[in-house]
């Protein structure tokens, strides 16, 4: 069966917003458009109520309360609250942060700026299989460590993060604990009381919500209190002030509870799926190099490095066919590896060799079948001009 | 940088790349020459097969690299085709880049298929001790 081209096969980078969460937004663009923080009026009521029951939807995700949850602009916004806000409220304790080298960069950077403003950061080395070691973790944690920062899901790889082994390090030595659960959340179970976590960022376009509205987790037993990063009106409990975004709120609760009806279904498919993939391109292809844990992954992705193409130029070649990522841009004859690559002690050919597939609620056999083709049939003749996977090097 | 970033000329050459291949060393026909360093992700080399007459009558290339790499060492690996060995040498990575409508930050990926270009050209002419093209020279042999 002919599939629609290109097939989209991106879902780490965004999702479409499915049509029951347009659905459930677009009157509150227009007949239910009122500020939520208008509390004299019925609009204000009514669009405080949109938010208050999204809030609801976001907490039942991820297992939370819904006053520990805190609407945001995104995830980044939620991953520079959280970890800047952490900070702040407990400077005077010490400013030591402990995150690990596959973080995102809205968090990396996020450390990196702090660092800048005296504060010191540990990053921790992941194995080659991508996980963070906890007995490596915890060496790292020391007196003035205030917060540690690690991904639940990585966003290139999709290697799950053993949290709830960190966050029992970080319970005994006081340091709060925060996850970007961006990639996670939604996909796989994430119960922020299970896995004991302070803090814990969303975002709803990674399932399929829409862009610009995310949430950070807060917790409140015991309390963890951070400093506003974004001041100015009071909004949410004065956590982070501005007029809140209520379509992206109820897109959000919608995207959240649709996500959490589905995900036992939805998960387990899409890794039939994944695992068919990964048989067609090593079927069609032979070798082909899994990047990160295969066993602790987000069922929707997979990594692979071709040994001898460059990602980049196959995507280039893909174009037209199937939208995937690479993990490296290249620019004036030199290019830097992904520092995800890079972590997991890759050589510099795999990490530019590397694909990455992410797969979405809308992926089907068909698409699955008509992509390996076409990827094989691309990398397939792309190694026939390349000097790395014949030997030809002068 | 994403495929949206190139002209159509760069995605048709990587999609169906001309004169991609190699011949193997020791024919004393072809020159080979490389440019660029895979440690740093980009290296092209390009062989030049001259004739009895002196000009180029065929090339092949190998790249390992993005699409702009692999476009211009295609690209000039066609444009070699019939030239005479000055002219090869003097192929320029400017007109390379803006036949392909580079970028600014991957004009430099025309550069290093020129610099191969060049490189094969002298390997050729070292090989068979015909003299090395001064600025207007016709690349010492007759054309």
């Amino acid at each position: 069966m002919a599939s629609e081209r290109p097939i989209y096969l991106d879902h780490h980078a965004t999702t479409p917003v499915d049509p029951r969460v347009l659905e459930q937004m677009l009157p509150y663009f227009t007949q239910r458009f009122g500020n939520a923080s208008s509390k004299q009026h019925a609009f204000g009521w009514r669009a405080d109520e949109a938010v208050e029951h999204a809030r609801q939807q976001v907490a039942q995700l991820i297992g939370a309360r819904a006053k520990e949850i805190v609407f945001t602009s995104g995830a980044t916004e939620a991953n520079n609250l959280a970890i800047r806000g952490a900070v702040a409220a407990r400077r005077a304790e010490g400013g030591h942060i402990v995150t690990a080298t596959t973080e995102h960069k809205a968090v990396l950077d996020v450390c990196a700026s702090l660092e800048q403003e005296g504060c010191s950061v540990t990053r921790v080395p992941v194995e080659p299989d991508g996980r963070v070691d906890v007995d490596r973790f915890t060496a790292a944690l020391r007196p003035g460590t205030v917060l540690a920062s690690v991904m639940t899901a990585n966003n290139e790889i999709g290697v799950l993060q053993p949290i709830a082994d960190l966050a029992k390090a970080c319970r005994a030595r006081g340091v709060w604990l925060h996850t970007d659960a961006v990639q996670a959340a939604g996909h796989v179970p994430v119960d922020v009381v299970a896995l004991d976590v302070d803090l814990a960022s969303i975002s709803a376009h990674k399932i399929y919500g829409p862009k610009g509205v995310g949430a950070l987790y807060v917790r409140r037993t015991p309390k963890v209190a951070i400093d506003p990063q974004v001041v100015g009106g009071g909004q949410e409990r004065g956590l982070r002030a501005g007029t809140l975004n209520v379509p992206g709120i109820v897109g959000l609760g919608a995207a959240a509870a649709l996500a959490r009806e589905e995900m036992a279904v939805e998960s387990v498919r899409v890794a039939v799926l994944r695992d068919r993939l990964l048989e067609g391109l090593r079927t069609g292809l032979g070798e082909i190099t899994v990047n990160g844990s295969l066993t602790y992954r987000l069922p929707h992705n997979l990594h692979v490095s071709f040994h001898g193409v460059d990602g980049e130029a196959l995507m280039t070649c893909l174009a037209d066919d199937v939208a995937v990522s690479s993990g490296s841009a290249c620019a004036s004859g030199s290019r830097e590896p992904s520092h995800v690559m890079t972590a997991l002690g890759r050589r510099p050919a795999d990490s530019w060799g590397a694909v990455r597939f992410g797969l979405g609620r809308g992926t089907t056999a068909d698409e699955i079948d008509a992509a390996v083709a076409c990827v094989t049939g691309h990398v397939a003749r792309l190694r026939l001009m390349s000097p790395v996977a014949t030997g030809a090097r002068a | 940088m994403m495929s949206a970033a190139y002209s159509e000329a760069v995605r048709e050459r990587c999609r169906e790349p001309r004169r991609a291949g190699a011949w193997p060393d020791g024919d004393r026909a072809v020159g080979s020459g490389s440019a660029g360093s895979l440690d740093e992700g980009t290296w092209t080399r390009l062989q030049v097969r001259v004739g009895a007459d002196g000009r180029i009558d065929d090339t092949r290339f190998k790249v390992f690299g993005c699409s702009a790499a692999i476009a211009s060492a295609s690209f000039v690996a066609d444009a070699l085709v019939g030239a005479t060995l000055a002219e090869g040498a003097a192929v320029s990575s400017a007109e390379v880049a803006d036949a392909l409508e580079l970028s600014d930050d991957k004009r430099a990926m025309a550069a290093l298929a020129t610099a191969a270009a060049r490189s094969a050209v002298h390997d050729w002419q070292q090989r068979t001790g015909t003299r090395d093209p001064g600025p207007g020279s016709n690349g010492g042999v007759s054309s």
